[in-house]
């Protein structure tokens, strides 16, 4: 490596570091400060109170339940998809990661359209059976579950799908010729072999409903999680007791990613070669049936809640009670939409916020993951933990770090008075982009040979030309789709914005949460459909932008 | 990453278009909608210099929002919250204090002593059934029949912790037990027994509204305008009965933020809002209840003459409440929340 390149990456981390420290890590230091502003006297305060000791056990318990039922849905579904061949398993294909595409609380809402108490499938099951009250209630503890589950089992279909993807079947067909039944091929080959994949995204979902806070927020009843329990510690003025709840919630956090982590160690098999899977086609007739009514049934469920959030967005506000369906429907809601320019305000809000986010999340997370990646430096250990550092904390708790921290000017702590500006929640979804978008940069990059970074030196390319003929090549699938993650969480972000916006940033969640309040439902809906609309455009342009670069 | 640039820029570029030249006034309220859109419509025609932006959120969230912003105040005017809210804040040093031009006529309960904040509208509490599934003969007639093993299950209670509405209720009756017996056992036995018949804590209005329609419960406890809002506004099958034995009288008040940036437009919007004209607007068409006393009857809707002739307000002691209704508050999240619910 030649002189001037060690001191160009110093050039290059040292504001890299700087920043992600001051976003990253300060905002956190504020927070545990905070909790102890008092001496102990709000820790003491929090394990005193009965009810934030049962926030910690419903918030770990409720993780927990949403890691288990997740994994069995998405287990299941994956090999499927990949092993088999039936009837339907195209369309299948095709709508299973649909649930990811709904931003959070607009999923939540559908929910309770679909099966809530008064819910459309609730009520038609109640009608069909004649049952003189509703079958189920949508609350507490295992609603959230539910629904996490449905939200969440993505993850896992997605990270055992590109487990199975690499899959050397073969290795599977080597082990039955020797004997191993289907069971023991299961336990000893093919799981192993997706551990890595297994435990990454249950970490993944753990971490998500940790700090997962609309379900809760709607369908927590009598429940309390502290992803909650924090927001109202704040609204009844005891800011201290949110400071403490905030640090136990990102402690448990930490736990869980050290928990999922070892797991993860404990088992390491790498296939060697590249996959080659084969699926098997499904040939019994009655196997054939079996599957295809199966697919169908699961492809209703997976559409149901876009399609009721499209339905009530066509409703009639207040005529729909005690029927089944709504019974009058309109084009009023998309109408006020499109002709008062103040309820346009809202989505340009959330469309500028998340490009420049974005657009920041490239830059500073391309120059990390170039860092860690490709250059050996002594700080390289202490900045992939900063980067990684936003994934294990819950956004609540991103917020308020934000919120306690960016809240005056001060030259002596380094803070700049952000709150109750446009900025702060542009800020914070940068914050929540950084593990997401250097996570797929890195792995981009990764798959690069650095000779071949040396090699363009030593044949005399500066460094400007090989960081733009080699690196950022390398680097672009992953900027593309780390990018695109980014913008569409960013979009439809609710738990910051709920704690950080202002008028001059109301982001979409807001305007639809605002709309629900004033029994606009199909107001709120018409929003939803446009935010979908909006990841959908999103996603197809980051697809065909990189289908023209390749 | 000149994609990225270019991108930024464009973000920008749409950001700036949507600034003009007139001065911006922010209002934080819970009024809705409605209201505050049809209110800034008029403002804005009276004062074309003036854009009134108002953030519409629950009133202990503005609270809680004036409160985070202390240091560099967003707001400039807060319009609505119960006056325990307004207390608050004022204890706290963040309204500015202000003397409306018609502050003798609201009576002396309706506004702070040290005019920090003046009443606008009067918010009874009442009991709300569902009309489709009890008679109002036989709804509950006051606060303790509500209490009646019979509605075990049957009533929906708003999350109390972050409504000033539930918080109003819930403090009321801890305080008469205060002033009856000395303590807020009395109190905290009442809201245990509350708890018993209680289905659920909904988290937010909205979800109340749409479950007490839906008949997932049938009673609820919440004030008397949004109740009528729904019943004449969204045909939702409620009505309310106003509690014989007396019931609290929440003001709602109007407040300058203390560190506004525009305190003259700020004081011009106070003094729109609360017009005898504009009062008699609100009352009308967003069936609001004038705390003003010079607004002849006459011009008032039936049901608010009506509520004026029911209504026995139940005395409170405010200095009392701004005391100690945290300290309750937090007590019946701790031990009473769930002690007895669905068991």
């Amino acid at each position: 490596m030649k002189q001037g390149d060690t001191r160009r990456s110093l050039l290059l981390a040292i504001p890299v570091f700087a920043l992600l420290v001051w976003t990253v890590a300060y905002p956190n230091v504020a927070v545990i400060a905070g909790s102890f502003e008092n001496g102990l006297g709000h820790w003491r305060e929090f394990i005193a109170s009965p009810a934030d000791r049962e926030a910690l056990s419903t918030s770990i318990i409720i993780s927990l339940a949403s890691v288990v039922a997740s994994l069995a849905i998405g287990v299941p579904l994956a090999f499927l998809l990949s092993r088999f061949d039936f009837p339907g398993r195209r369309i299948l294909r095709a709508v299973a990661t649909l649930p990811a595409a709904l931003p959070p609380l607009v999923g939540v809402i559908a929910f309770l359209f679909l099966y809530g108490e008064s819910g459309v499938v609730t009520r038609a099951i109640q009608r069909l059976f004649n049952m003189p009250e509703a079958p189920w209630r949508l609350t507490g503890v295992p609603a959230i579950i539910f629904v996490h589950a449905y939200t969440m089992y993505v993850y896992v279909y997605l990270f055992v799908s590109a487990g199975l993807e690499r899959f050397d079947t073969t290795l599977d067909e080597a082990a039955s010729g020797l004997g191993a039944s289907g069971w023991q091929r299961l336990r000893y080959v093919t799981l192993p072999l997706l551990t890595p994949a297994l435990a990454g995204s249950m970490l993944l979902v753990f971490m998500t409903s940790l700090g997962s806070f609309s379900a809760p927020y709607v369908f927590g009843g009598g429940i309390r999680v502290l992803a909650t329990q924090i927001v109202s510690s704040k609204l009844n003025g005891s800011l201290g007791l949110a400071y403490v709840e905030t640090t136990v919630l990102a402690l448990s956090a930490v736990a869980g990613l050290a928990l999922f982590r070892w797991l993860e160690r404990k088992r390491k098999y790498t296939s060697s070669g590249k996959g080659s899977a084969t699926r098997r086609v499904i040939r019994s007739r009655r196997a054939q049936i079996a599957a295809a009514v199966l697919a169908t049934i699961t492809v209703i469920v997976l559409v149901l809640p876009h399609l009721m959030v499209i339905l009530v967005s066509f409703a009639v506000d207040g005529q729909w009670t005690t029927q089944v369906m709504p019974p009058a429907y309109t084009l009023d809601n998309y109408r006020r939409l499109f002709s008062e320019a103040e309820l346009w305000r809202p989505i340009m809000n959330s469309l500028s916020m998340a490009v420049i986010a974005t657009a920041a999340n490239l830059i500073v997370c391309f120059v990390a993951a170039y860092l860690i990646v490709l250059r050996k430096f002594s700080g390289r250990r202490t900045l992939e933990v900063l980067v990684a550092l936003p994934w294990a904390i819950p956004a609540t708790a991103i917020a308020l770090g934000l919120a306690a921290t960016f809240n005056r000017n001060d030259l002596l702590s380094a803070r700049v008075l952000l709150v109750g500006t446009f900025w702060i929640l542009p800020l914070a979804y940068f914050v929540r982009g950084i593990p997401l978008v250097s996570t797929a940069i890195e792995g981009s990059l990764r798959q690069l040979d650095p000779a071949l970074e040396d090699a363009a030196r030593g044949l005399g390319g500066s460094w400007w030309l090989t960081m733009r003929k080699v690196v950022l090549p390398a680097a672009r699938p992953g900027l593309v789709a780390g990018g695109l993650l980014a913008a569409v969480t960013a979009v439809g972000e609710f738990v910051a914005g709920v704690v950080l916006y202002t008028h001059a940033n109301r982001p979409i969640s807001m305007e639809i949460l605002a709309q629900l309040r004033a029994l606009a439902f199909g107001t709120a809906s018409a929003y939803s459909v446009l935010l979908i609309l909006l990841v959908l455009l999103m996603t197809l342009t980051a697809r065909s932008f990189e289908e023209r670069m390749a | 990453m000149k994609r990225a640039l270019a991108l930024t820029a464009l973000a920008l570029g749409l950001l700036s278009c949507s600034s003009d030249k007139r001065t911006v006034l922010t209002v934080y309220s819970p009024h809705g909608p409605e209201l505050l859109g049809s209110l800034e419509k008029s403002f804005e025609k009276a004062h074309p210099d003036i854009d009134v932006q108002w953030v519409d959120m629950g009133s202990q969230e503005v609270l809680d929002r004036i409160r985070a912003e202390k240091d560099n105040p967003q707001a400039d005017v807060w319009f609505g919250a119960p006056a325990e809210a307004f207390d608050r804040a004022t204890k706290e040093g963040l309204l500015e204090p202000y003397i409306p031009t018609w502050s003798n006529a609201v009576a002396v309960e309706g506004r702070d002593a040290g005019d920090h904040w003046y009443g606008t509208y009067l918010t009874p509490e009442v009991i709300a059934y569902n009309t489709q599934v009890v008679r109002r003969e036989d709804a509950p007639k006051d606060w303790d029949e509500v209490l009646d093993p019979k509605w075990k299950g049957k009533v929906l209670i708003r999350d109390p912790i972050a409504s000033g509405t539930m918080r109003a209720i819930f403090g009321a009756i801890v305080a008469r037990s205060v002033t009856q017996t000395g303590s807020p056992e009395a109190g905290y036995e009442w809201l245990r027994k509350l708890d018993a018949n209680t289905r659920e804590y909904v988290l937010n209005p909205t979800i109340l509204y749409q479950k007490i329609g839906r008949q997932e419960g049938v009673i609820t406890l919440w004030d008397m305008p949004d109740i009528a809002t729904l019943k004449q506004r969204f045909n939702i099958s409620v009505d309310y009965i106003i509690p014989s034995s007396g019931t609290p009288l929440l003001v709602d008040g109007i407040a300058i933020v203390k560190g506004t940036k525009h305190p003259k437009e700020a004081k011009m919007y106070y003094e729109f809002v609360t017009t005898p004209e504009a009062m008699r607007d609100a009352a009308v068409n967003h069936l609001r209840i004038p705390a003003r006393t010079d607004i002849p009857q006459a011009d008032l809707p039936q049901w608010i003459r009506d509520a004026y002739s029911k209504i026995k307000p139940m005395p409170v002691d405010r200095k009392m409440m701004a005391g100690h209704l945290d300290e309750w508050m937090r007590y019946w999240d701790a031990n009473i929340r769930n002690s007895r619910r669905g068991k």
